[in-house]
Formats: C-alpha cells, structure tokens, sequence
C-alpha cells in the first residue's frame, strides 16, 4: 500500500493553509514530496469561492473574510468545528479521472460517517455527502499535471447558522447539517477526536493507502519537515 | 509551427469542459509545464498546462464558455509568428481525444496558416455548427438545430443551447444515457484498442449500409408449432449425426420464399438492379470480436438435411477463422439470427450490395386466439430489412407472407 503522510494540523488561517497546500502540490508534481499527503484542520470564519460562484450567493459578508479560490464550487463557508481536509495526492497513481477522484472523495466520507453511525449517501448531481436530504459534507477540487489540492469540509460541531450567510454550493433552500445535530449527544472535543480518527479510517480505506499520522506537538515538526522539503 | 491547446479529458466520463479562466492572455510568452487556463467539470478544477514553449497566440474560446473535450482553444506560436487560421470548433481527429498526458503535436501536421480564417457569424444557409453531444441532445429531443442560437465558440451550439431550446413534448434525455462506460477494476484512464481486421471490416461495410442504404423493415409473426413437429420428426430419422435446426428451416423457407419472388433475390448496383436466377443465402455468424456471413449456396435446392450439414460445417470453420473468401461472398440474400439470445425481434443491417436481410428473433409460446378459444403456440418473429431502391413495401410484404405459409406449412418445403 502507498503511505499517506497525515498532518492534523490545527486551527490554521485559510490564506496560511492555502500556501501550505500549493507549495505542497508543486512539491508532488516536482517530484520533491515523495507521498501523498492528507492535510487536516480547522479554518477561523471565512467565506470562499469557487471558480463557478456567483457573487449572488453571499447573502451578508459584513463581518467576514471572503477569499476567492481556484477550486472548483460555488461558495462555503468554513469555521470552528468544521474538519477540513486537503488531500494532496498524485491521481498518476490512482486514476486520471476527476469523477472517479470526486466520488471516491464522496465515498471516503461517506465510510467515515459510517463509522460514525451516521447513514450518509450522494445526492446524484449535487456533488457532496448528504444524510437524510441535507447536506453534511461539501467538496471542491483542483487539480494541476493531476496533483490535487483543496478538498472536503465535514461539519462537525459546526456552528450551522453561519451558513445563512450564503446559498452554500450555490444550491438554493439546501439545509446543512452535522454530525454532532445527526448523533445528538457527546461533548465537543471527544466527537472531534472520534471524527478525525473515522475520516483517515474512512479515506485510507477507500483509497487504500497506508496513513502515517503524528499527533500531539510532533505535527508541527512534522508540517515543518514536509513544507521545508516542499520548498527546499 | 504552432501548437494547438485542447480542451483536455479530466474524466473518461466528460464529454466538454467549462474554460472559467484563462491565466495567460494572448501574446504572453509560455514555457511548458505552464498553466494555461482552468478548466472545470463538476466540483473539480483543472490547470490545463501548456505542451510547448512560445507565444499564446489565437485564443478561441472566451472565459465561462463550455468546450467539447478536443476542440482547440488556442494555439501556441513561435515567439513574433502571427497565426492567423486556426480552427476554431473542428474537434479533433477521434485518435486525439482523450489525449490526456497527450504528446505534443507534431509539427509536419500543423498548417494553420493554410486553414481558412473562422467565420464570425455562421451563414445563414450554411451546415449547423454543434458538439457532438448537442446533436444527439437535439435528436433525442427532437429538437431542430438550424432553429438554435449557438453560445459556443464561432456561433457552435453546445449542450445547454438545446437544453434551453423549446423541446419536443417526449424529450426526456436520461443524462446517464450519455456517459461512456468504464471498467470499474481497470486503472488506467482508458484502453486504446486497435482496431482488428474483421472490425475494420465489418466498420466499413456497415457503414456503407445504414447510411447509404434507404432501408426499411417489415416484421410479420409465424406460428412455429408445425415446424417444431417436422423437425422433431425429422431429427428422429435422422439419428444424431445429421440434426436440423430452427435456423436451417428457416434458410430452406427463405430460400423457397426467394424462388417465388426474386424480386427480393436481387442486388443494388450503381445504374443496374441485378436479380438473381440462383438463390445463396449469407448466413449471419457470431465469431470472436466480429461477425461473417458464410453462404449456402443453392439453398432453395437443397434438402433441409443437407442445409443443415452444409450450415454447421460453415460456423464451425468460420469460428475457427477458415472460411476461404469465395465462401463468405456472392450471397444474394442474409438471414440473421438472435432467437439463441432470447431476442424477439430486431432489425439486421443489409449487407451490400444484397437489397434484403431477415432478422429472426426465438421462438416464444404465446397466448393465440384460435376461433372462440385462446390457445399457447410457439411463435416466431421475423423482420425483414428492404433496400428501398430495390424493393417496395408491397414487394417485401408479399414475400414475408410467402415465407410465413412456408414456416407454417413446412411439409410443402420437404
């Protein structure tokens, strides 16, 4: 099996972990990066948009940064509670296709909420991981020489208000959720734990990929030993 | 020398893409490995990067249009070299496709400044520009195309032009319908396989048929229960050497039928009908990757024994590719049939320059009315293809009525 550097990397600002994952990426395509990586974290309020957004879809930006992005999508939004993960992986190894890609990401997830004991499924033409008619997962991709960046956002304990801001993919009267609204109890941190264990369970899995995960204080040397390789 | 940039196949599954942004303009310098534009289908994004070093020069397609997979959207110069052609919606050759870590162009090939300059406006009179994709759409919907206002590049109607036009009541296209099939094990993007002979073959003189050939089809149903008694009768005298088959009862009825009615016996030739005074019947045979049609010569002379014999040695060294030329040509008619797999019915493609074909379908028991009572009879199907420039429909039906009372009365055939 392929190893899969896991960095669960924390709370990082978006513009921050957008450097990360291009200087990332261009490692992979270099060559530099030997394996694909799964970053995970945590971004601060923010809004982005996709290639494909339509300005129309942010309702209030007041009090909010918006970034535009080169991922494909409409507008999200992103936040505390919110698990993003931005896997950097080269589809020369896996398959040069960008819908297998956006429906493997779908089903990792998909396992994932499943070890959750969440029943979560596609929505057929709306790309995303749905549970009982309402959204709990969105996904935007980009991919150059068939590396990819950017990814997925799980809603976790996500304050789900915050969507209001927007029409979230675009799609209109959408209803989110998250899997602590689905499951109904447990504490916050415990919940986050258990979800970013089920995601690398569900994504090593489905991509049948070795993780290699540090936790704890190593993350930070280890994002630092892979970024100084990535821009060495 | 130009190079020309492609809309590029992110999936097997993508028909065309949404150019959303171009990152160079036209006239800036380009070095390979370069992003060019992005390019998006569903929730993904992706660069498409240059494959040459010059000058972007004669960008094609606007930023937020929908290309189909292959078409060029702008060329690649030599640094200072004007391109004035290009072709701003030809896709490109099949071979190139789905080209996605395709090579660069060879140059030889590229004579842009010898191509016409594009048209702004297509003429009024002139043939509809369309994606692939949006022809199929407006034929399924029955959607005319000259009536659409193309959005793509050089006037070019693509998929959601004819999604928007004013459709046809029943134009439900199933968007599923459209996607290529994909091996799920395989992990490659895609297979390229060659074309073998006998596909090249069968490629080219099909193609010289359903096109060219104005064909039409008559299906008429024969009761089979007097034909099953004979030939269960037949094959007990016959011991296990010698068995007949449905498939030979039906050559030996065809065969009779042409004798009566040679007005179907016949072939289309450029400024001549030729009708034939011998009747050989080309019988259709599934081989490996392909198929053949091996002839019975003289079948309306021969027995159904010897038809029989003649037909199974025939597939045999057919399947075994050992057919000498002179036996699988100078059919004057072809039967084909699909009764083994449970088909019903179906029309067969003529095989040129033969003006006729039968297609049989199995032999099914059904309800039949028979006076005042509804019995169960086995019955078959069968559909006949006309080339209508040798036969009419009253010809053709004339002789399906003829080869019903032959299936149907089968001791007239022995």
């Amino acid at each position: 099996m392929k190893p899969l550097d896991v960095i669960d990397a924390g709370v990082v600002p978006y513009a921050e972990a957008l450097t990360w994952q291009r200087a990332l990426a261009q490692a992979r395509i270099d060559g530099r990066q030997p394996h694909d990586v799964l970053l995970l974290l945590e971004h601060p309020p923010v809004v982005t948009l996709g290639r494909t957004s339509h300005a129309a879809h942010v309702l209030r930006s007041d009090d909010i940064d918006v970034v535009e992005v080169e991922r494909g999508g409409d507008v999200t939004f992103h936040g505390p509670g919110q698990l993003v993960g931005y896997p950097i992986l080269d589809l020369s190894g896996y398959r040069q296709d960008l819908h297998w890609y956006l429906r493997t990401l779908e089903q990792a997830l998909i396992e994932a909420l499943g070890i959750l004991g969440i029943a979560a499924e596609r929505n057929a033409g709306y790309t995303g991981v749905w549970t009982r008619g309402k959204k709990i997962a969105s996904l935007g991709v980009h991919v150059k020489q068939w590396v990819t960046w950017h990814g997925f956002a799980l809603n976790v304990t996500t304050d789900l208000s915050q969507f209001d801001r927007i029409v979230p993919c675009g799609i209109p009267n959408v209803e989110m959720t998250s899997i602590a609204r689905e499951r109904g109890a447990g504490s916050g941190e415990q919940l986050w734990r258990e979800s970013v264990d089920a995601v690398v369970q569900g994504f090593s899995g489905v991509f049948r990929v070795e993780p290699i995960l540090k936790d704890g204080p190593n993350n930070a040397l280890r994002l630092g030993a892979v970024l100084d390789r990535a821009q060495a | 020398m130009a190079t020309k940039v492609h809309m590029e196949a992110l999936s097997p599954t993508m028909e065309e893409g949404r150019l959303v942004k171009w990152t160079k303009r036209e006239g800036d310098a380009v070095k390979t490995g370069d992003t060019l534009a992005e390019v998006e289908t569903d929730k993904a994004v992706m660069e498409l990067v240059a494959r040459a070093d010059g000058q972007l020069v004669n960008v094609l397609v606007q930023e937020g249009s929908t290309v189909p997979v292959g078409d060029v959207v702008a060329w690649i110069g030599a640094p200072g070299e004007k391109v004035d052609g290009g072709e701003p919606a030809a896709p490109a050759p099949k071979g190139e496709r789905s080209a996605v870590s395709g090579a660069r162009e060879t140059p030889a090939k590229e004579a842009p400044a010898a191509k016409p300059p594009p048209p702004a406006v297509p003429a009024a009179d002139a043939r509809v520009k369309a994606s692939p994709l949006a022809k199929r759409m407006a034929k399924d919907a029955g959607v005319d195309l000259k009536l659409v206002q193309g959005s793509g590049p050089g006037g070019r109607v693509v998929k959601r032009d004819v999604e928007s036009a004013p459709a046809a009541p029943a134009a439900e296209v199933p968007r599923t319908a459209h996607r290529a099939p994909r091996t799920p094990s395989d992990g490659a993007a895609y297979e390229d396989v060659p074309l073998t002979q006998i596909r090249k073959t069968i490629a080219k003189r099909l193609a010289t048929s359903l096109g060219p050939v104005p064909h039409f089809f008559l299906t008429i149903e024969a009761d089979m229960e007097r034909a099953a008694e004979a030939r269960d009768a037949l094959n007990q005298q016959l011991g296990d050497d010698g068995k007949v088959s449905f498939n030979d009862i039906v050559i030996k009825a065809v065969a009779g039928a042409l004798r009566r009615h040679r007005a179907c016996n016949a072939w289309f030739r450029d400024d001549h009908i030729r009708y034939w005074n011998d009747v050989h019947i080309g019988m259709a045979v599934a081989v490996e990757d392909g198929l053949i049609t091996p002839v019975i010569r003289n079948a309306d002379m021969k027995t159904l024994a010897e038809i029989g014999a003649d037909a199974k040695e025939l597939a045999g060294r057919a399947r075994n590719r050992r057919l000498k030329p002179e036996e699988y040509t100078g059919a004057t008619f072809s039967v084909s049939n699909l009764g083994m797999f449970d088909i019903d019915d179906f029309t067969a493609v003529i095989n040129p320059p033969e003006a006729g074909i039968v297609a049989i379908g199995s032999i099914v028991a059904k309800a039949v009315p028979d006076g005042e009572r509804v019995v169960v009879r086995r019955r078959m199907r069968v559909t006949m293809s006309c080339d209508h420039r040798v036969i009419d429909g009253a010809t053709g039906a004339a002789f399906l009525k003829t080869l019903k009372q032959m299936l149907e009365n089968p001791l007239a055939m022995l």
